[in-house]
């Protein structure tokens, strides 16, 4: 498979300190890849690193090919916090990135339609992000990344402060956008049980000073389902083998 | 609902009322001189006796107050932005400014009307200088309250330094900016009346005190309530943009 993003010991340091030593992964086109590790580890940092919002001393990160310096509009940033904008209604929000794009298109109306509907969000379209539940607000932040067509989708934590139930639905929404779009995702996360449930393949990281410490692949059946998924006795060999690997078992 | 609205705004009237009737009767049964305090029925009545001079010297201190306030928030916006934006600013125009805030402002009215004339540039200059302050703290405060997570995606999104300005930045600081305005404009009508107390020909500061001056309490009364209701609509007329920007709480 061709590799869309290359880490080659990739090196952070914050003030002195090693935050992210050595990491190397190659990331293919249309993969759904989860990083996975303890908090405070690095994982968030390492997403950005490869969007290029946070500059690094060593190694390389490459996107298509090319050594990363600064965000691409090809990669989309789904961030831990929804980051709507409050004077925005769902639409505007929706359509910031190709706004704010000098050479950014806004999608037809068709399309919008269509958008607006694959997130759940119709009827909602002048809505304000106040007037959202939480759930809401991060169909919206999705809604965004995509709204822009890009290639690979970095998401960091993006369902970490939802309920298990909203948690659920908006992975479903995750798994089908991508299985239609086969789009790149990566997906940072400390929910072990999410990671299976998504990826392809997780990569696992060590405390910090952070590094890749395994390489898992997720053998599991597609297209998945949280109630069945879940019961299938190999899922459940994943979550006891990624427990172990991040020692909490 | 509504009827509980409207039991709240009886019993705020009701209140007032009642001031207002111990206010008239404590004067009539007490036998203080109307020239100390008169009755408030005496005020009302001068009130509308004097409608015509109250209403003009009003336009007069509307006037000083409206391109005082106007020019305060013109010039203390970009000096705020300026501030926020440059080091050298924050080391040099910033501390300059708290330095001028500290002298008070009331003794620099008799040496602006020496400057300036009795007409209306000393006034404005003296509503501007009470309204200008409050304007720049709020807007900087309004500007570097930005929050950090949004910033951080407008980078994500390719945003340009002037974009991330006028779509996060100005909006974001929208609010306390607001906020500032609402500080600032009674304060700019203290500045004028002021400024018409230390050397003017017209205008409602000059009406108290030339009212007083002459022994006519009630005509001084009625001045004092003309000021109260211009600060009070300039009050809210600022208030009533807050409907614009209903993204404060959010």
């Amino acid at each position: 498979m061709k590799s869309v993003i290359s880490l080659s010991g990739a090196g952070k340091l914050f003030g002195g300190r090693q935050v992210l030593q050595d990491v190397s992964a190659e990331i293919g086109a249309a993969e759904f890849v989860s990083i996975l590790g303890p908090s405070g580890c690095g994982k968030s940092t390492l997403l950005r690193l490869i969007a290029g919002l946070v500059a690094f001393e060593q190694g390389s990160i490459r996107f298509g090919g090319v050594e990363v310096a600064a965000p691409s509009p090809e990669m989309g940033f789904v961030f831990q916090t929804s980051n709507l904008l409050p004077w925005l209604n769902v639409r505007d929000n929706l359509l910031l990135g190709v706004d704010l794009d000098p050479q950014g298109q806004r999608p037809d109306e068709a399309a919008l339609a269509a958008l607006v509907e694959t997130l759940g969000l119709t009827g909602f379209e002048a809505s304000y992000p106040a007037e959202l539940s939480g759930g809401m607000r991060h169909r919206v932040a999705i809604g965004q990344a995509l709204a822009r067509g890009p290639q690979v989708l970095l998401m960091d934590e993006p369902f970490g402060a939802l309920d298990a139930l909203t948690r659920d639905r908006l992975n479903m929404e995750l798994l089908r956008i991508w299985q239609r779009d086969r789009k790149t995702v990566l997906l940072v996360t400390h929910s072990i049980s999410e990671a299976v449930l998504l990826s392809d393949r997780v990569l696992v990281m060590s405390e910090r000073p952070g590094t890749i410490i395994e390489d898992v692949h997720i053998d599991l059946p597609r297209p998945r389902d949280p109630s069945t998924t879940r019961e299938d006795p190999a899922f459940g060999d994943y979550v006891v083998r990624l427990s172990k690997l991040m020692g909490v078992s | 609902m509504s009827k509980l609205l409207n039991r709240d705004a009886a019993i705020s009237a009701g209140f007032f009322l009642l001031i207002g009737l111990a206010w008239e009767y404590g004067v009539r049964w007490s036998g203080v001189q109307s020239y100390l305090l008169p009755p408030p029925s005496a005020i009302l009545a001068e009130l509308w006796q004097s409608r015509g001079p109250i209403l003009s010297q009003s336009l007069v201190t509307l006037t000083e107050v409206f391109w005082g306030f106007l020019i305060a928030v013109a010039l203390g916006v970009p000096i705020a932005a300026l501030i926020y934006f440059s080091r050298t600013a924050k080391r040099t125009v910033y501390p300059l400014f708290v330095a001028l805030q500290s002298i008070p402002k009331i003794g620099l009215a008799p040496l602006i009307v020496v400057w300036c004339g009795y007409g209306l540039a000393s006034k404005l200059i003296m509503a501007f200088l009470f309204a200008f302050f409050p304007i720049i703290i709020a807007t900087l405060g309004g500007l570097a309250s930005t929050p950090a997570h949004l910033e951080e995606h407008f980078r994500a999104l390719r945003a340009s330094p002037m974009q991330s300005f006028w779509r996060l930045r100005v909006p974001a600081a929208l609010p306390s900016f607001l906020d500032g305005c609402k500080v600032a404009m009674p304060l700019a009508v203290i500045g004028a009346v002021v400024g018409e107390f230390v050397g003017s020909n017209d205008g409602l500061g000059n009406l108290i005190l030339t009212a007083s001056g002459s022994g006519h309490t009630t005509l001084t009364f009625a001045a004092l309530i003309a000021v109260t209701i211009l600060s009070l609509l300039l009050f809210y007329g600022v208030a009533y943009w807050e409907r614009f920007i209903w993204w404060r709480a959010a």
